[in-house]
C-alpha cells in the first residue's frame, strides 16, 4: 500500500526527515517494524547508556530516575527516533478513551464510548459537521436533506446509491452488497425488539406510526410498520404521531447506525464484538484493552468541503485540517482505540510520543502544561510537540430534589409544601459552585444558571446569575422566615456511586450546609457500587438528593427540558418527580415546534419555571481539553461530534507539525 | 492404579466444594450483586421495559430454577453469551485466560525459582549479613504497594522519563521478541512484588527443615552441603512449596493480574472478570466462580498427588 498523504508526494519522505533528527533510514525502517508488529517503542538507540545510568548502578538510577520523574518537572521530548506515526506504506492512528465501550452493536451504544466506535464502524443517515460549533447536522449516509410535508409528519429521506457493507463472512460468499432503503428500516425496528435489549427506542417511543405496536406484535421483522417502511431501493419514508423536530438528530446517534440484516442473523448476540457497517473503517480486532480498525476500502469517495464541514479559519486554522480540504475520507489506513481507563497509563503513553497521540489533560496537570487556561495556551516546552483544544462539554453536572419525599418536595399541605420549597431554596443559595468548581475541576468549568447548558444554541448568557450564586446568609434568613431550625431539618442523603472523590464531594456539599445551620449528623452519604446500583435507586425513587451528569444526545434544549417532564417521572428520565402543569403544558407545545424564536423563548420560560421552583442545584458544564501531537491534523471531540471526527483525522511523518506556520506559535 | 482410584474420590468429594461454592456465590450474585437491568436501560425507561428486560435477563425466573440452570451451564461448561458484549462466554475465556496466564506465569515462575535460590542462600548463612540483607530487601518488597511499583517501573522503562525501552501500553505474542517487548516489565513488577514473600516464606519453611535431626546426623556425619540441600532439605521442603505454587495456579488462571493489566492495556481474564463483577454480568460470573471452583478441585488433587511423589511416607488413603 502506498504511502497515504494526499498531495503527499511534496511533502518531505521518510528518509529527509529521518536526517533531520540525525537518525538514520535504517533505524526507523527496524523501527516501524515493532510498530507494525504492535510494539510501538523500541528503536536501537545511538547514544549508549548514559554513564550515571550504567546497568551496575541501576537501584540508585533507578531511585533517582523515580525522584526525578514525581517530581515537577515538564515531560522531556520522546527521542524523535521514536515517533513513528506513519512509515512503510501503513499510516495509523492511535487515539484513547478513558473506558471501554461494553457493546458494539449500535442497539446498545448508550454511551460516548460505543458511539465513538459504532459511529466508525457504521453509516447513519445525517451526522454532524466536523468542524461547525455550535453543532450543525449535515446529511451522511442520507442523499441530501429529506422532503418533509408541511404538517412536518411525514419524512421522506433518500439514500445515497452505491454505498457498500463490509465484507464479511455473514454476506454470501463474503461480499458485502449494496446499502439499501429496507437496511435502515430494519436497524431501527431493531430498536423495538426486546431480544436486542435495545437502549435507544426512547427516542421513536410513541413517535412513529406503528412502531410501538409492532412491537407488542412479536417484533416480526417481515411484518411492516406503516409509519416505517421502505418506498424503492432508495427511499425510506417516516410517519411521524406528531411533529418530532429532533427526528434528523436521531438519526445521527449510533443508535440509528445501519445494520445489515444477513449480519444480525449470522452473528445474533455477538454482533456486539463483530461490527458489520458501511462505515469509514473496518474492525480488526477488538477486546477489553483496544480496537483495531483499518479503512474500509469501499467507503465512498467524498471529497471534503471545508466550508460545508463549518469550517472557521480564524479559530480553528491551528490544527492543519486546511490539508484534507479536497481529499476522501479517511485519511488513516489503520484506527487504534486504546480503552486507558488508568489515567496514569494514557498519560504515560501519550508523552512517550510514540503511542497514544490523543489524550484528554488530567486536571492535576493543568498548572504544569498550561500558560493559560482562557484564552487555552500551553507552555512552549509542550506546545513545540502538542496542540490543544478546549470544549465545554454537551452536557451537565447537577443535583436535583427528588419531590416525592415529603421532607423536600410536594407535600399534601400548603403551608410545608411552601416551606420545603423554601428549604430546597436555602440548599441551593447553600450551595457554593465556585468552589466546587475551583476544588474538583481547576475552575475551567463553565457555571450557568437553570438547565439549558452553555452547549445548546437556546442558552440565554443573560439570565440571572442569582440560583449559582453562594450566599450562605440568603440561605439561613431563608430558613429562619420559614420557621426552619436544627431540630426541624430533616435528614437528607446524598447518594453517589462509591469512590474517594464522591466522598470528598459530599464532604464540601456537608460542609456547605453546615455553615447554614444543617446538623451534621443529618447529612448522610449514601454510597452505590455500581452504576446499576445507583441507577436503580434514581428509577425506585429511593434517593432524595440525586446527583448527576446529563450528557446531551443532541443539541437541542429539548433534551434537558425533558428531564423535568411530569410524565417522565421516574422510573423515567424526570428523577425530580417534578410535576408543573404549566411545564407540561409549555413542554409539549415546544415539542412539536422546529427551531425558532418562540420555541427559544418556551423553552427558555421553561427554564426559569425550574430555577423559581427550586428544583435542581444547577449547573455547570465542565471543560475538556484535548492534547494531541503536533502531526496530527484534527479537531478531536467528544460530545456531539464524537466519534465522527475519526474519519477526518490525517497523521503527517515524524517531526511534520500539521501547524501552519502563518497559524502561529 | 491406587492413584486413580484416589484421584476419583477425591473428584467425588470435591462436588459438594463445588456445590458449596456455586451456591454461595450465586445467592450473592443474584441477591447482593448489581443489578445488570439498571445498567442496559435506555435513558427513559418505562415500567414495562423494566420488567420486559428482567425477563430477557432471567431475573424474573424462581432462584432453584436459575440455580439449576447455572449447574447445568456447569456440567456442560456453555455458559452462553455475556450479558455486556454478547460473545459467548467460552471464547471469551478461551481469549482471556492465555493471555492471563503468558502474563503472569514468567513473573511467578522466576519469582518462585528465586524465592528459593534467596531463601536458600539466606537460610544457609542465617544470622549472618546476606540473611539480614535477604531478609531486609524482603521486608522493602513486601512494603511497597503493586500499584506503586508498576507505577514506577512503567516510568521507569517504559517512558521517555526513563529508559524507554518498552511499550507503556499494548499486548502482543506475535514472535518471542514481541512477546518479550511486552512481557518483561509486568514480569518484573510480578518479582518485585512477590520475591518478598516467597523469600520469607521458603526460607522459614528451609531453616524449620535445616533443625531437623536426620539433616544435623547428615551434616555430623560429613554429607557435602550440596546433597545436604538436594537431599535433606529441599525434598523435605518440597510439601509447603507445592501446596503454595499449587494453590496460586487457580487464582492466576482465572484472576489474572487486574492491576497489571490494567495499566498495561492488556486483555487479560482479571479486566474481564473485574469489569463481570462490577457490571453484574453474570454469565460471565458464574463461569468464573464455577470454574475456579474446579480448579481449586483440582489443585487439591494435583497438590496431593504430588505429596506423596516427593513423599512417599505420605499415604493415599
Amino acid at each position: 500500500m502506498a504511502p497515504h498523504y494526499g498531495a503527499a508526494s511534496q511533502r518531505p519522505s521518510l528518509q529527509t526527515a529521518d536526517l533531520r533528527h540525525a537518525v538514520s533510514r535504517r533505524d526507523v525502517r527496524r523501527a516501524w517494524r515493532w510498530q507494525n508488529a504492535g510494539v510501538l517503542s523500541a528503536v536501537p538507540r545511538k547514544k549508549p547508556f548514559p554513564r550515571q545510568c550504567a546497568p551496575g548502578r541501576a537501584l540508585p538510577c533507578l531511585l533517582a530516575l523515580v525522584l526525578v520523574a514525581c517530581g515537577d518537572r515538564p515531560v522531556p521530548a520522546p527521542a524523535p527516533d521514536a515517533e513513528l506515526p506513519a512509515a512503510e506504506g501503513i499510516k495509523t492512528f492511535h487515539h484513547s478513551l478513558d473506558a471501554a465501550p461494553s457493546s458494539l452493536d449500535p442497539v446498545q451504544a448508550s454511551n460516548v464510548y460505543a458511539n465513538h466506535v459504532v459511529l466508525n464502524a457504521y453509516d447513519t443517515l445525517f451526522a454532524y459537521q466536523y468542524l461547525a460549533r455550535p453543532y450543525r447536522l449535515k446529511p451522511n449516509l442520507a442523499a441530501g436533506w429529506p422532503e418533509i410535508s408541511a404538517d412536518l409528519l411525514r419524512y421522506r429521506i433518500r439514500i445515497k446509491p452505491g454505498v457498500r457493507f463490509q465484507d464479511d463472512p455473514a454476506f454470501p460468499g463474503g461480499k458485502g452488497r449494496e446499502v439499501v432503503a429496507e437496511d435502515v428500516v430494519y436497524s431501527l425496528k431493531r430498536q423495538f425488539d426486546p431480544k436486542n435489549r435495545p437502549q435507544g427506542a426512547w427516542f421513536w417511543q410513541g413517535r412513529i406510526v406503528g412502531l410501538d405496536a409492532w412491537k407488542e406484535a412479536g417484533s416480526d421483522y417481515d411484518r411492516e410498520v406503516p409509519g416505517l417502511r421502505a418506498l424503492n431501493r432508495y427511499t425510506i419514508e417516516v410517519r411521524l404521531t406528531r411533529p418530532y423536530p429532533q427526528l434528523l438528530d436521531t438519526f445521527a446517534q449510533g443508535y440509528s447506525a445501519v445494520v445489515p440484516r444477513e449480519a444480525a442473523e449470522h452473528y445474533g448476540p455477538e454482533l456486539g464484538i463483530h461490527p458489520v457497517g458501511s462505515g469509514p473503517f473496518k474492525v480488526v480486532s477488538y477486546d477489553t484493552s483496544r480496537i483495531v480498525f483499518e479503512r474500509n476500502p469501499y467507503f465512498r469517495q467524498e471529497p471534503v468541503d471545508l466550508a460545508a464541514e463549518g469550517y472557521d479559519p480564524a479559530t480553528q486554522r491551528y490544527t492543519g485540517v486546511e490539508r484534507i480540504a479536497g481529499r476522501s475520507p479517511p485519511f488513516v489506513d489503520r484506527l487504534i482505540i486504546d480503552f486507558a481507563s488508568d489515567e496514569a497509563s494514557r498519560w504515560n503513553s501519550f508523552t512517550k510520543g510514540n503511542e497514544i497521540q490523543v489524550a484528554g489533560l488530567p486536571v492535576e496537570k493543568v498548572d504544569e502544561v498550561l500558560e493559560s487556561r482562557d484564552p487555552l495556551r500551553l507552555k512552549p516546552e509542550y506546545a513545540a510537540r502538542w496542540q490543544a483544544a478546549s470544549g465545554t462539554e454537551a452536557g451537565f453536572v447537577f443535583e436535583t430534589f427528588n419531590l416525592d419525599f415529603p421532607e423536600f418536595g410536594y407535600h399534601p399541605d400548603p403551608v410545608r409544601a411552601q416551606r420545603n420549597k423554601a428549604l430546597r431554596c436555602a440548599i441551593i443559595k447553600a450551595f457554593d459552585w465556585e468552589a466546587h468548581n475551583q476544588s474538583w475541576f481547576f475552575g475551567l468549568g463553565n457555571i450557568f444558571p437553570g438547565i439549558i447548558p452553555p452547549v445548546v444554541p437556546e442558552f440565554d448568557p443573560t439570565l440571572s446569575r442569582a440560583s449559582v450564586t453562594h450566599d450562605p446568609e440568603g440561605a439561613r434568613r431563608l430558613l429562619a422566615e420559614n420557621g426552619w431550625t436544627a431540630e426541624q431539618l430533616p435528614v437528607l442523603v446524598y447518594g453517589q456511586m462509591a469512590g474517594v472523590r464522591s466522598r470528598m464531594f459530599f464532604e464540601q456539599f456537608r460542609a456547605q450546609l453546615m455553615e447554614i445551620g444543617w446538623p451534621q449528623r443529618k447529612l448522610v452519604l449514601k454510597q452505590y457500587a455500581t452504576f446499576g446500583d445507583i441507577s436503580r435507586a434514581w428509577k425506585e425513587s429511593r434517593l432524595p438528593l440525586i446527583v448527576k451528569g446529563w450528557g446531551l444526545d443532541y443539541p437541542d434544549a429539548e433534551n434537558t427540558l425533558q428531564l423535568f417532564y411530569g410524565p417522565n417521572g421516574s422510573p423515567g428520565s424526570n428523577d425530580a418527580n417534578y410535576r408543573n402543569p404549566e411545564f407540561d403544558r409549555l413542554y409539549e407545545q415546544a415539542s412539536v415546534m422546529l427551531p425558532s424564536p418562540e420555541r427559544t423563548e418556551l423553552y427558555r420560560r421553561m427554564n426559569q419555571m425550574v430555577i423559581d421552583d427550586c428544583v435542581a442545584i444547577t449547573g455547570m458544564s465542565r471543560k475538556r481539553i484535548h492534547l494531541w501531537h503536533n502531526n496530527v491534523v484534527a479537531l478531536p471531540d467528544r460530545e456531539i461530534v464524537g466519534g465522527f471526527f475519526l474519519r477526518y483525522v490525517d497523521v503527517l511523518p515524524p517531526g511534520e507539525s500539521a501547524r501552519p506556520a502563518e497559524a502561529g506559535g | 492404579m491406587d492413584v486413580l482410584r484416589f484421584a476419583l474420590r477425591k473428584l467425588l468429594a470435591g462436588v459438594p466444594l463445588i456445590l458449596g461454592v456455586t451456591l454461595l456465590s450465586f445467592t450473592l450474585m443474584v441477591h447482593f450483586g448489581p443489578d445488570r437491568t439498571f445498567e442496559l436501560l435506555g435513558k427513559n425507561p418505562t415500567t414495562e421495559q423494566i420488567a420486559e428486560l428482567r425477563h430477557q435477563l432471567g431475573y424474573d425466573q424462581p432462584f432453584l430454577l436459575r440455580y439449576g440452570q447455572y449447574l447445568r451451564e456447569l456440567l456442560t461448561l456453555d455458559f452462553g453469551h455475556s450479558d455486556a458484549t454478547g460473545e459467548k462466554v467460552a471464547s471469551l475465556l478461551a481469549r482471556s485466560i492465555p493471555v492471563s496466564l503468558a502474563l503472569v506465569l514468567p513473573g511467578f515462575v522466576l519469582g518462585n525459582l528465586l524465592g528459593v535460590a534467596l531463601a536458600l542462600l539466606a537460610a544457609s548463612c542465617r544470622g549472618r549479613w546476606p540473611d539480614r540483607l535477604i531478609m531486609a530487601a524482603a521486608v522493602f518488597g513486601m512494603s511497597i504497594s503493586f500499584l506503586v511499583v508498576i507505577f514506577v517501573f512503567q516510568i521507569w522503562f517504559c517512558t521517555s522519563h526513563g529508559l524507554d525501552l518498552f511499550p507503556v501500553r499494548g499486548w502482543g505474542m506475535a514472535d518471542v521478541p514481541d512477546y518479550l517487548r511486552h512481557v518483561t516489565v509486568p514480569t518484573l513488577a510480578v518479582v518485585f512484588v512477590a520475591l518478598g514473600y516467597n523469600t520469607r516464606f521458603y526460607r522459614a519453611v528451609i531453616v524449620e527443615e535445616m533443625e531437623r535431626d536426620h539433616v544435623r546426623t547428615a551434616r555430623a556425619f560429613g554429607s557435602p552441603p550440596l546433597r545436604l540441600f538436594c537431599r535433606d532439605i529441599l525434598k523435605n521442603c518440597a510439601i509447603p512449596i507445592i501446596t503454595r505454587i499449587t494453590f496460586t495456579i487457580p487464582a492466576i488462571v482465572i484472576g489474572g493480574a487486574l492491576l497489571l493489566e490494567t495499566s498495561f492495556g492488556i486483555p487479560g481474564a482479571g479486566k474481564v472478570t473485574y469489569e463481570a463483577i462490577i457490571s453484574g454480568d453474570q454469565p460471565v460470573l458464574k463461569a468464573v466462580v464455577g470454574l475456579t471452583a474446579m480448579l481449586f478441585v483440582a489443585a487439591l488433587l494435583v497438590a496431593d498427588i504430588l505429596y506423596r511423589v516427593v513423599d512417599p511416607r505420605v499415604s493415599l488413603e
